[in-house]
Protein backbone atom coordinates (compact mmCIF):
# COMPACT_ATOMS: atom_id res chain seq x y z
CA UNK A 1 0.00 0.00 0.00
CA UNK A 2 0.72 3.67 -0.56
CA UNK A 3 2.02 5.46 2.54
CA UNK A 4 1.12 8.81 2.86
CA UNK A 5 4.47 10.89 1.65
CA UNK A 6 3.83 8.50 -1.42
CA UNK A 7 0.26 9.57 -2.62
CA UNK A 8 1.54 13.31 -1.83
CA UNK A 9 4.27 12.95 -4.15
CA UNK A 10 2.24 11.65 -6.58
CA UNK A 11 -0.26 14.27 -6.34
CA UNK A 12 2.55 16.62 -6.68
CA UNK A 13 3.67 15.65 -9.83
CA UNK A 14 0.08 15.61 -11.01
CA UNK A 15 -0.28 19.01 -9.87
CA UNK A 16 3.36 20.06 -11.52
CA UNK A 17 1.91 18.93 -15.03
CA UNK A 18 -1.49 20.55 -14.45
CA UNK A 19 0.57 23.57 -13.83
CA UNK A 20 2.50 23.36 -17.02
CA UNK A 21 -0.50 22.69 -18.73
CA UNK A 22 -2.21 25.58 -17.12
CA UNK A 23 0.74 27.53 -17.89
CA UNK A 24 2.10 27.20 -20.92
CA UNK A 25 0.81 29.23 -24.05
CA UNK A 26 0.93 29.27 -27.64
CA UNK A 27 0.14 31.78 -29.37
CA UNK A 28 -0.36 31.24 -33.19
CA UNK A 29 0.40 33.98 -35.44
CA UNK A 30 -2.53 36.46 -36.25
CA UNK A 31 -3.87 36.35 -32.72
CA UNK A 32 -3.45 38.30 -29.51
CA UNK A 33 -4.50 37.19 -25.85
CA UNK A 34 -5.04 39.39 -23.75
CA UNK A 35 -4.27 38.06 -20.00
CA UNK A 36 -6.11 38.89 -17.26
CA UNK A 37 -4.58 38.52 -13.66
CA UNK A 38 -7.58 38.12 -11.15
CA UNK A 39 -9.91 39.62 -14.15
CA UNK A 40 -8.31 42.49 -14.48
CA UNK A 41 -6.63 42.86 -17.94
CA UNK A 42 -2.75 43.10 -17.07
CA UNK A 43 -1.16 42.07 -20.67
CA UNK A 44 -1.20 41.08 -24.18
CA UNK A 45 0.42 37.60 -25.21
CA UNK A 46 2.38 38.01 -28.36
CA UNK A 47 2.40 34.81 -31.22
CA UNK A 48 4.55 32.21 -30.11
CA UNK A 49 5.70 30.35 -26.76
CA UNK A 50 4.55 32.34 -23.71
CA UNK A 51 4.11 31.04 -19.95
CA UNK A 52 1.63 32.71 -17.37
CA UNK A 53 1.48 32.08 -13.71
CA UNK A 54 -1.19 29.59 -13.31
CA UNK A 55 -4.09 30.34 -10.44
CA UNK A 56 -3.51 33.93 -10.99
CA UNK A 57 -3.54 34.83 -14.52
CA UNK A 58 -6.26 33.97 -17.04
CA UNK A 59 -6.28 33.73 -20.45
CA UNK A 60 -9.21 36.82 -21.25
CA UNK A 61 -10.13 36.94 -24.84
CA UNK A 62 -8.55 35.38 -27.95
CA UNK A 63 -8.32 38.39 -30.43
CA UNK A 64 -7.84 37.76 -34.27
CA UNK A 65 -5.95 40.72 -35.37
CA UNK A 66 -5.99 39.61 -38.92
CA UNK A 67 -7.58 42.00 -41.10
CA UNK A 68 -11.07 41.00 -41.66
CA UNK A 69 -14.09 41.36 -44.02
CA UNK A 70 -17.29 42.02 -43.01
CA UNK A 71 -20.38 41.85 -44.85
CA UNK A 72 -22.97 44.33 -44.60
CA UNK A 73 -26.08 43.28 -45.24
CA UNK A 74 -28.60 45.33 -48.06
CA UNK A 75 -30.30 48.09 -46.48
CA UNK A 76 -32.74 50.41 -47.90
CA UNK A 77 -31.85 54.06 -48.03
CA UNK A 78 -33.86 57.33 -48.80
CA UNK A 79 -31.75 59.44 -50.49
CA UNK A 80 -32.10 63.43 -50.34
CA UNK A 81 -34.35 63.44 -53.15
CA UNK A 82 -36.58 60.48 -52.09
CA UNK A 83 -35.78 58.03 -53.95
CA UNK A 84 -35.61 54.93 -52.18
CA UNK A 85 -32.45 52.77 -53.29
CA UNK A 86 -31.19 49.44 -51.72
CA UNK A 87 -27.45 48.96 -50.58
CA UNK A 88 -25.19 46.81 -49.14
CA UNK A 89 -21.34 46.90 -48.79
CA UNK A 90 -18.45 45.46 -48.10
CA UNK A 91 -16.18 46.61 -44.46
CA UNK A 92 -12.32 45.61 -44.07
CA UNK A 93 -11.36 45.98 -40.55
CA UNK A 94 -8.24 44.98 -38.36
CA UNK A 95 -7.97 44.97 -34.61
CA UNK A 96 -4.77 46.87 -34.12
CA UNK A 97 -5.13 46.79 -30.30
CA UNK A 98 -6.30 43.74 -28.81
CA UNK A 99 -6.81 44.59 -25.51
CA UNK A 100 -9.16 48.01 -26.58
CA UNK A 101 -10.84 45.90 -28.75
CA UNK A 102 -11.39 43.22 -25.86
CA UNK A 103 -12.95 45.31 -23.79
CA UNK A 104 -13.71 48.49 -24.80
CA UNK A 105 -16.82 47.06 -26.98
CA UNK A 106 -18.69 44.23 -26.52
CA UNK A 107 -19.71 42.17 -29.36
CA UNK A 108 -17.37 43.66 -31.86
CA UNK A 109 -18.20 42.68 -35.26
CA UNK A 110 -21.90 43.49 -34.59
CA UNK A 111 -20.89 47.15 -33.11
CA UNK A 112 -19.30 47.48 -36.47
CA UNK A 113 -21.66 46.40 -38.59
CA UNK A 114 -24.52 48.52 -37.48
CA UNK A 115 -22.37 51.66 -36.97
CA UNK A 116 -21.41 51.23 -40.87
CA UNK A 117 -25.07 50.33 -41.52
CA UNK A 118 -26.59 53.57 -39.81
CA UNK A 119 -23.26 55.75 -41.51
CA UNK A 120 -24.21 54.32 -44.97
CA UNK A 121 -28.03 55.53 -44.41
CA UNK A 122 -26.67 58.90 -43.21
CA UNK A 123 -24.16 59.68 -45.80
CA UNK A 124 -25.95 58.30 -48.80
CA UNK A 125 -29.20 60.18 -47.21
CA UNK A 126 -27.45 63.51 -47.86
CA UNK A 127 -27.13 62.44 -51.50
CA UNK A 128 -29.29 62.76 -54.48
CA UNK A 129 -29.49 59.83 -56.56
CA UNK A 130 -27.37 60.92 -59.48
CA UNK A 131 -24.67 62.03 -56.77
CA UNK A 132 -25.01 58.46 -55.58
CA UNK A 133 -24.82 56.62 -58.81
CA UNK A 134 -21.53 58.35 -59.82
CA UNK A 135 -19.66 59.35 -56.68
CA UNK A 136 -19.24 56.07 -55.46
CA UNK A 137 -15.48 56.79 -54.75
CA UNK A 138 -16.74 60.04 -52.11
CA UNK A 139 -19.31 57.79 -50.78
CA UNK A 140 -16.62 55.13 -49.51
CA UNK A 141 -14.08 57.90 -48.74
CA UNK A 142 -16.99 59.68 -46.30
CA UNK A 143 -18.34 56.37 -44.75
CA UNK A 144 -14.68 55.63 -44.44
CA UNK A 145 -13.21 58.45 -42.71
CA UNK A 146 -16.98 58.86 -40.42
CA UNK A 147 -16.88 54.99 -39.47
CA UNK A 148 -12.79 55.17 -39.26
CA UNK A 149 -12.97 57.73 -36.21
CA UNK A 150 -15.87 56.02 -35.01
CA UNK A 151 -13.95 53.00 -34.07
CA UNK A 152 -11.28 54.24 -32.44
CA UNK A 153 -11.61 53.88 -29.24
CA UNK A 154 -12.61 50.09 -30.14
CA UNK A 155 -8.63 49.67 -30.97
CA UNK A 156 -9.65 48.67 -34.34
CA UNK A 157 -8.70 50.15 -37.99
CA UNK A 158 -11.54 50.27 -40.56
CA UNK A 159 -9.60 50.16 -43.13
CA UNK A 160 -12.02 50.04 -45.75
CA UNK A 161 -15.86 50.68 -46.56
CA UNK A 162 -17.13 49.95 -50.01
CA UNK A 163 -20.60 50.54 -51.32
CA UNK A 164 -20.70 46.81 -53.33
CA UNK A 165 -24.44 47.95 -55.21
CA UNK A 166 -26.45 50.43 -54.94
CA UNK A 167 -29.99 49.33 -56.19
CA UNK A 168 -32.73 52.18 -57.80
CA UNK A 169 -36.41 50.85 -57.54
CA UNK A 170 -37.45 48.90 -61.11
CA UNK A 171 -39.37 51.97 -62.36
CA UNK A 172 -36.68 54.52 -61.54
CA UNK A 173 -34.02 52.39 -63.38
CA UNK A 174 -36.83 51.98 -66.62
CA UNK A 175 -36.77 55.77 -66.33
CA UNK A 176 -33.06 56.16 -66.27
CA UNK A 177 -32.95 53.82 -68.98
CA UNK A 178 -35.29 56.16 -71.12
CA UNK A 179 -33.61 59.68 -70.21
CA UNK A 180 -30.72 58.22 -71.02
CA UNK A 181 -31.87 56.92 -74.74
CA UNK A 182 -33.49 60.41 -75.45
CA UNK A 183 -30.12 62.02 -74.27
CA UNK A 184 -28.53 60.06 -76.96
CA UNK A 185 -31.44 60.80 -79.65
CA UNK A 186 -30.97 64.31 -78.90
CA UNK A 187 -27.52 64.63 -79.11
CA UNK A 188 -27.71 62.18 -82.39
CA UNK A 189 -29.97 65.14 -83.74
CA UNK A 190 -27.99 68.12 -82.64
CA UNK A 191 -25.43 66.11 -84.52
CA UNK A 192 -27.50 65.83 -87.68
CA UNK A 193 -29.13 69.72 -87.60
CA UNK A 194 -25.00 70.51 -87.08
CA UNK A 195 -24.42 68.63 -90.31
CA UNK A 196 -26.59 69.60 -92.42
CA UNK A 197 -25.82 73.28 -91.04
CA UNK A 198 -22.37 72.87 -92.38
CA UNK A 199 -23.18 71.34 -95.37
CA UNK A 200 -25.63 74.35 -96.59
CA UNK A 201 -22.88 76.69 -95.33
CA UNK A 202 -20.26 75.48 -97.53
CA UNK A 203 -22.82 74.84 -100.53
CA UNK A 204 -23.61 78.44 -100.23
CA UNK A 205 -20.14 80.04 -99.86
CA UNK A 206 -19.40 77.66 -102.74
CA UNK A 207 -21.78 79.54 -104.99
CA UNK A 208 -20.89 82.95 -103.16
CA UNK A 209 -17.43 81.76 -104.58
CA UNK A 210 -18.52 81.06 -107.94
CA UNK A 211 -20.53 84.11 -108.82
CA UNK A 212 -17.73 86.15 -107.81
CA UNK A 213 -15.35 84.99 -109.83
CA UNK A 214 -18.07 84.95 -112.60
CA UNK A 215 -18.35 88.66 -111.89
CA UNK A 216 -14.85 88.93 -111.71
CA UNK A 217 -14.56 87.12 -115.22
CA UNK A 218 -17.64 89.28 -116.80
CA UNK A 219 -15.83 92.70 -115.28
CA UNK A 220 -12.52 91.81 -116.72
CA UNK A 221 -14.26 91.02 -120.13
CA UNK A 222 -16.13 94.45 -119.94
CA UNK A 223 -12.96 96.07 -119.46
CA UNK A 224 -11.28 94.44 -121.89
CA UNK A 225 -13.90 95.32 -124.53
CA UNK A 226 -13.62 98.97 -123.81
CA UNK A 227 -10.16 98.71 -123.81
CA UNK A 228 -10.34 97.51 -127.61
CA UNK A 229 -13.25 100.01 -128.41
CA UNK A 230 -11.43 102.26 -127.66
CA UNK A 231 -8.21 101.16 -129.60
CA UNK A 232 -10.60 100.75 -131.96
CA UNK A 233 -11.57 104.34 -132.32
CA UNK A 234 -8.16 105.35 -132.08
CA UNK A 235 -7.45 103.26 -135.04
CA UNK A 236 -10.74 105.27 -136.90
CA UNK A 237 -9.65 108.31 -135.76
CA UNK A 238 -6.13 107.50 -137.30
CA UNK A 239 -7.44 106.17 -140.45
CA UNK A 240 -9.71 109.38 -141.16
CA UNK A 241 -6.91 111.40 -140.27
CA UNK A 242 -4.90 109.75 -142.57
CA UNK A 243 -7.80 109.75 -145.26
CA UNK A 244 -8.56 113.39 -144.64
CA UNK A 245 -4.77 114.25 -144.65
CA UNK A 246 -4.90 112.28 -148.07
CA UNK A 247 -7.65 114.53 -148.80
CA UNK A 248 -5.95 117.59 -148.19
CA UNK A 249 -2.76 116.48 -150.59
CA UNK A 250 -4.64 114.79 -152.78
CA UNK A 251 -7.87 115.34 -154.95
CA UNK A 252 -11.22 115.52 -153.41
CA UNK A 253 -12.54 113.78 -156.32
CA UNK A 254 -10.35 110.84 -154.97
CA UNK A 255 -13.42 110.51 -152.47
CA UNK A 256 -16.05 111.50 -154.85
CA UNK A 257 -15.33 108.26 -156.59
CA UNK A 258 -15.35 106.16 -154.02
CA UNK A 259 -18.50 107.43 -152.35
CA UNK A 260 -20.21 106.98 -156.10
CA UNK A 261 -18.83 103.45 -155.76
CA UNK A 262 -20.22 102.13 -152.49
CA UNK A 263 -23.55 104.15 -153.41
CA UNK A 264 -23.70 102.02 -156.52
CA UNK A 265 -22.84 98.81 -154.77
CA UNK A 266 -25.43 99.30 -152.71
CA UNK A 267 -28.09 100.09 -155.31
CA UNK A 268 -27.22 97.01 -157.04
CA UNK A 269 -27.56 94.85 -153.81
CA UNK A 270 -30.68 96.34 -153.26
CA UNK A 271 -31.56 95.86 -156.89
CA UNK A 272 -31.08 91.94 -156.84
CA UNK A 273 -32.11 91.38 -153.64
CA UNK A 274 -34.66 88.31 -154.60
CA UNK A 275 -37.60 88.96 -151.81
CA UNK A 276 -39.15 91.92 -153.72
CA UNK A 277 -38.80 93.85 -157.02
CA UNK A 278 -40.52 96.76 -155.44
CA UNK A 279 -37.85 99.15 -153.42
CA UNK A 280 -38.52 101.43 -151.78
CA UNK A 281 -35.85 104.45 -152.02
CA UNK A 282 -35.76 106.42 -148.97
CA UNK A 283 -32.96 108.17 -150.02
CA UNK A 284 -32.92 111.07 -152.41
CA UNK A 285 -32.98 110.64 -156.03
CA UNK A 286 -30.96 113.81 -156.26
CA UNK A 287 -27.99 112.20 -153.95
CA UNK A 288 -27.62 109.82 -156.35
CA UNK A 289 -27.85 112.27 -158.82
CA UNK A 290 -25.38 114.19 -157.28
CA UNK A 291 -22.73 111.39 -157.04
CA UNK A 292 -23.35 110.51 -160.54
CA UNK A 293 -22.46 114.50 -161.01
CA UNK A 294 -19.29 114.00 -159.01
CA UNK A 295 -18.68 110.51 -161.29
CA UNK A 296 -18.92 112.77 -164.30
CA UNK A 297 -16.74 115.50 -162.43
CA UNK A 298 -13.83 112.60 -162.27
CA UNK A 299 -14.42 111.75 -165.57
CA UNK A 300 -14.02 115.59 -167.25
CA UNK A 301 -11.19 116.23 -165.07
CA UNK A 302 -9.93 112.48 -166.23
CA UNK A 303 -10.60 112.36 -169.95
CA UNK A 304 -11.37 115.79 -170.55
CA UNK A 305 -7.94 116.75 -170.05
CA UNK A 306 -5.69 113.62 -171.09
CA UNK A 307 -8.04 112.14 -174.40
CA UNK A 308 -8.75 108.44 -174.03
CA UNK A 309 -6.06 107.65 -171.60
CA UNK A 310 -7.07 104.89 -168.87
CA UNK A 311 -7.45 106.56 -165.56
CA UNK A 312 -4.20 105.25 -163.97
CA UNK A 313 -2.60 108.12 -162.71
CA UNK A 314 -5.41 109.37 -160.60
CA UNK A 315 -6.30 106.35 -158.94
CA UNK A 316 -3.20 105.34 -157.03
CA UNK A 317 -3.14 107.56 -154.25
CA UNK A 318 -7.04 107.64 -153.49
CA UNK A 319 -7.40 103.78 -153.65
CA UNK A 320 -4.87 103.18 -151.84
CA UNK A 321 -5.91 105.73 -148.62
CA UNK A 322 -9.74 103.73 -149.65
CA UNK A 323 -8.09 100.15 -148.40
CA UNK A 324 -6.64 101.93 -145.60
CA UNK A 325 -9.81 103.11 -144.30
CA UNK A 326 -12.19 100.47 -145.02
CA UNK A 327 -11.24 97.11 -144.04
CA UNK A 328 -11.31 98.47 -140.22
CA UNK A 329 -15.01 100.00 -140.70
CA UNK A 330 -15.93 96.47 -141.71
CA UNK A 331 -14.20 94.62 -139.32
CA UNK A 332 -15.84 96.25 -136.39
CA UNK A 333 -18.37 93.86 -135.39
CA UNK A 334 -15.43 91.07 -135.18
CA UNK A 335 -12.51 93.03 -133.74
CA UNK A 336 -10.52 91.40 -131.30
CA UNK A 337 -9.69 92.77 -128.13
CA UNK A 338 -6.21 91.85 -128.43
CA UNK A 339 -6.28 93.22 -132.33
CA UNK A 340 -5.52 96.62 -132.12
CA UNK A 341 -2.54 96.35 -129.90
CA UNK A 342 -0.53 94.56 -132.54
CA UNK A 343 -1.59 97.22 -135.15
CA UNK A 344 0.28 100.16 -132.94
CA UNK B 1 -0.21 -4.44 -15.06
CA UNK B 2 1.39 -0.75 -15.46
CA UNK B 3 3.21 -1.67 -12.47
CA UNK B 4 4.23 -5.23 -13.69
CA UNK B 5 6.05 -3.71 -16.79
CA UNK B 6 7.59 -0.66 -15.00
CA UNK B 7 9.09 -2.79 -12.92
CA UNK B 8 10.08 -5.40 -15.39
CA UNK B 9 11.74 -2.22 -17.54
CA UNK B 10 13.23 -0.74 -15.24
CA UNK B 11 14.73 2.80 -15.52
CA UNK B 12 14.44 1.96 -19.29
CA UNK B 13 10.78 2.81 -18.45
CA UNK B 14 11.08 6.50 -17.59
CA UNK B 15 12.61 6.30 -21.51
CA UNK B 16 9.48 4.97 -22.64
CA UNK B 17 7.49 7.63 -21.00
CA UNK B 18 9.43 10.27 -22.46
CA UNK B 19 9.03 8.80 -26.16
CA UNK B 20 5.64 8.63 -25.67
CA UNK B 21 4.93 12.04 -24.53
CA UNK B 22 7.00 13.15 -27.63
CA UNK B 23 5.32 11.49 -29.95
CA UNK B 24 1.96 12.74 -28.24
CA UNK B 25 3.13 16.21 -28.59
CA UNK B 26 3.72 15.74 -32.53
CA UNK B 27 0.03 14.32 -32.37
CA UNK B 28 -1.32 16.78 -30.65
CA UNK B 29 0.84 19.69 -30.90
CA UNK B 30 0.37 22.44 -28.18
CA UNK B 31 4.03 22.93 -26.95
CA UNK B 32 3.25 21.48 -23.77
CA UNK B 33 3.86 17.61 -23.39
CA UNK B 34 7.57 17.83 -25.57
CA UNK B 35 8.42 19.60 -22.23
CA UNK B 36 7.37 16.67 -19.96
CA UNK B 37 8.36 14.72 -22.33
CA UNK B 38 12.32 15.63 -22.35
CA UNK B 39 11.87 15.69 -18.52
CA UNK B 40 10.89 11.77 -18.56
CA UNK B 41 14.24 11.50 -21.02
CA UNK B 42 16.69 13.21 -18.67
CA UNK B 43 14.65 11.17 -15.52
CA UNK B 44 15.14 8.30 -17.38
CA UNK B 45 19.25 9.26 -18.01
CA UNK B 46 19.19 9.75 -14.58
CA UNK B 47 17.75 6.82 -13.81
CA UNK B 48 20.18 4.44 -15.84
CA UNK B 49 23.30 6.23 -13.62
CA UNK B 50 21.13 6.01 -9.89
CA UNK B 51 19.02 2.83 -10.40
CA UNK B 52 21.25 0.84 -7.81
CA UNK B 53 21.14 3.66 -5.01
CA UNK B 54 18.76 3.32 -2.30
CA UNK B 55 17.99 7.01 -2.47
CA UNK B 56 17.01 6.83 -5.92
CA UNK B 57 13.22 5.45 -4.83
CA UNK B 58 10.30 5.75 -7.62
CA UNK B 59 9.38 8.60 -4.90
CA UNK B 60 12.72 10.65 -5.72
CA UNK B 61 12.15 10.12 -9.17
CA UNK B 62 8.99 11.07 -9.61
CA UNK B 63 10.41 14.61 -7.93
CA UNK B 64 12.88 14.71 -9.98
CA UNK B 65 10.87 14.43 -13.11
CA UNK B 66 8.65 17.49 -11.38
CA UNK B 67 11.39 19.46 -10.69
CA UNK B 68 13.09 18.57 -14.31
CA UNK B 69 9.42 19.13 -16.07
CA UNK B 70 9.37 22.83 -14.71
CA UNK B 71 13.08 23.62 -15.61
CA UNK B 72 12.74 22.66 -19.09
CA UNK B 73 9.63 24.23 -19.71
CA UNK B 74 11.53 27.81 -18.15
CA UNK B 75 15.03 27.04 -19.81
CA UNK B 76 12.45 26.46 -23.18
CA UNK B 77 10.99 29.37 -22.52
CA UNK B 78 14.12 31.27 -22.02
CA UNK B 79 15.61 30.40 -25.53
CA UNK B 80 12.32 30.00 -27.72
CA UNK B 81 10.43 32.88 -26.21
CA UNK B 82 12.23 35.48 -27.71
CA UNK B 83 10.33 37.37 -29.71
CA UNK B 84 13.69 37.94 -32.04
CA UNK B 85 14.32 35.00 -33.19
CA UNK B 86 13.08 32.49 -35.61
CA UNK B 87 10.50 35.19 -37.91
CA UNK B 88 11.95 36.70 -41.26
CA UNK B 89 8.64 38.79 -41.36
CA UNK B 90 8.83 40.25 -37.44
CA UNK B 91 6.15 43.33 -38.38
CA UNK B 92 3.30 40.50 -39.55
CA UNK B 93 0.14 41.80 -38.12
CA UNK B 94 1.36 44.68 -36.72
CA UNK B 95 0.09 47.57 -39.08
CA UNK B 96 1.09 50.44 -37.64
CA UNK B 97 4.44 49.53 -36.82
CA UNK B 98 4.97 48.33 -40.23
CA UNK B 99 4.39 51.65 -41.70
CA UNK B 100 7.07 53.27 -39.67
CA UNK B 101 9.52 55.40 -42.01
CA UNK B 102 6.88 56.05 -44.97
CA UNK B 103 6.54 59.11 -46.39
CA UNK B 104 2.72 60.41 -47.34
CA UNK B 105 0.89 63.98 -47.44
CA UNK B 106 -1.64 65.23 -45.02
CA UNK B 107 -5.09 64.48 -46.28
CA UNK B 108 -5.69 67.21 -43.68
CA UNK B 109 -4.07 69.37 -41.33
CA UNK B 110 -2.73 68.32 -37.54
CA UNK B 111 -4.98 70.31 -35.48
CA UNK B 112 -4.14 70.24 -31.71
CA UNK B 113 -1.94 67.35 -32.26
CA UNK B 114 -4.35 65.45 -35.01
CA UNK B 115 -4.49 64.98 -38.18
CA UNK B 116 -4.75 62.85 -41.32
CA UNK B 117 -2.83 60.68 -43.93
CA UNK B 118 -3.59 58.54 -46.95
CA UNK B 119 -1.43 55.68 -47.08
CA UNK B 120 -2.00 52.28 -48.81
CA UNK B 121 -5.39 53.71 -49.76
CA UNK B 122 -6.54 54.11 -46.45
CA UNK B 123 -6.96 56.66 -44.19
CA UNK B 124 -4.43 56.76 -40.38
CA UNK B 125 -5.21 59.33 -37.79
CA UNK B 126 -2.02 60.89 -37.40
CA UNK B 127 -0.34 62.82 -34.35
CA UNK B 128 2.50 65.19 -34.41
CA UNK B 129 3.13 68.94 -34.47
CA UNK B 130 0.64 70.96 -36.24
CA UNK B 131 1.32 71.01 -40.09
CA UNK B 132 -1.33 72.22 -43.40
CA UNK B 133 -2.54 70.16 -45.55
CA UNK B 134 -0.36 68.65 -47.97
CA UNK B 135 2.64 68.60 -46.44
CA UNK B 136 4.87 65.43 -46.38
CA UNK B 137 5.44 63.98 -43.60
CA UNK B 138 7.33 60.77 -41.98
CA UNK B 139 5.93 58.06 -40.03
CA UNK B 140 8.16 57.70 -37.10
CA UNK B 141 6.85 55.51 -34.49
CA UNK B 142 3.08 54.10 -34.13
CA UNK B 143 1.38 52.89 -31.07
CA UNK B 144 -0.81 50.43 -33.19
CA UNK B 145 -3.90 52.68 -34.44
CA UNK B 146 -2.32 56.01 -34.07
CA UNK B 147 1.23 57.03 -35.94
CA UNK B 148 2.97 59.69 -34.77
CA UNK B 149 4.66 61.86 -37.84
CA UNK B 150 7.22 64.62 -38.74
CA UNK B 151 7.99 67.06 -41.43
CA UNK B 152 10.46 65.86 -43.53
Amino acid sequence: MLAGPDIVVIALVALVVLVLFAGIKTVPQGYRYTIERFGRYTRTLEPGLNLIVPFIERIGAKMNVMEQVLDVPTQEVITKDNASVSADAVAFYQVLNAAEAAYQVANLENAILNLTMTNIRSVMGSMDLDELLSNREVINDRLLKVVDEAVRPWGIKVTRVEIKDIQPPVDLVDAMGRQMKAEREKRAQVLEAEGFRNAQILRAEGAKQSAILEAEGQREAAYREAEARERLAEAEAKATRLVSEAIAAGDLNAINYFVAQKYTEAMTSIGTASNSKIVLMPMEASALVGSLGGIGAIAREVFGDQGTRPVRPATPAAPAAATRVTPPARTTPTVNPFGPSSET
Amino acid sequence: MTARIVTELGPWSWWVLGMLLLAAELLMPGVFLVWIGLAALATGALSLLLWDLAVWSWQVQALAFAFASVAFTLAGRRYYGRADIGSDEPLLNQRGASLVGRTATLAEPIREGRGRIRLDDTFWIVSGPDLAAGTRVRVVSSNGRDLTVEET
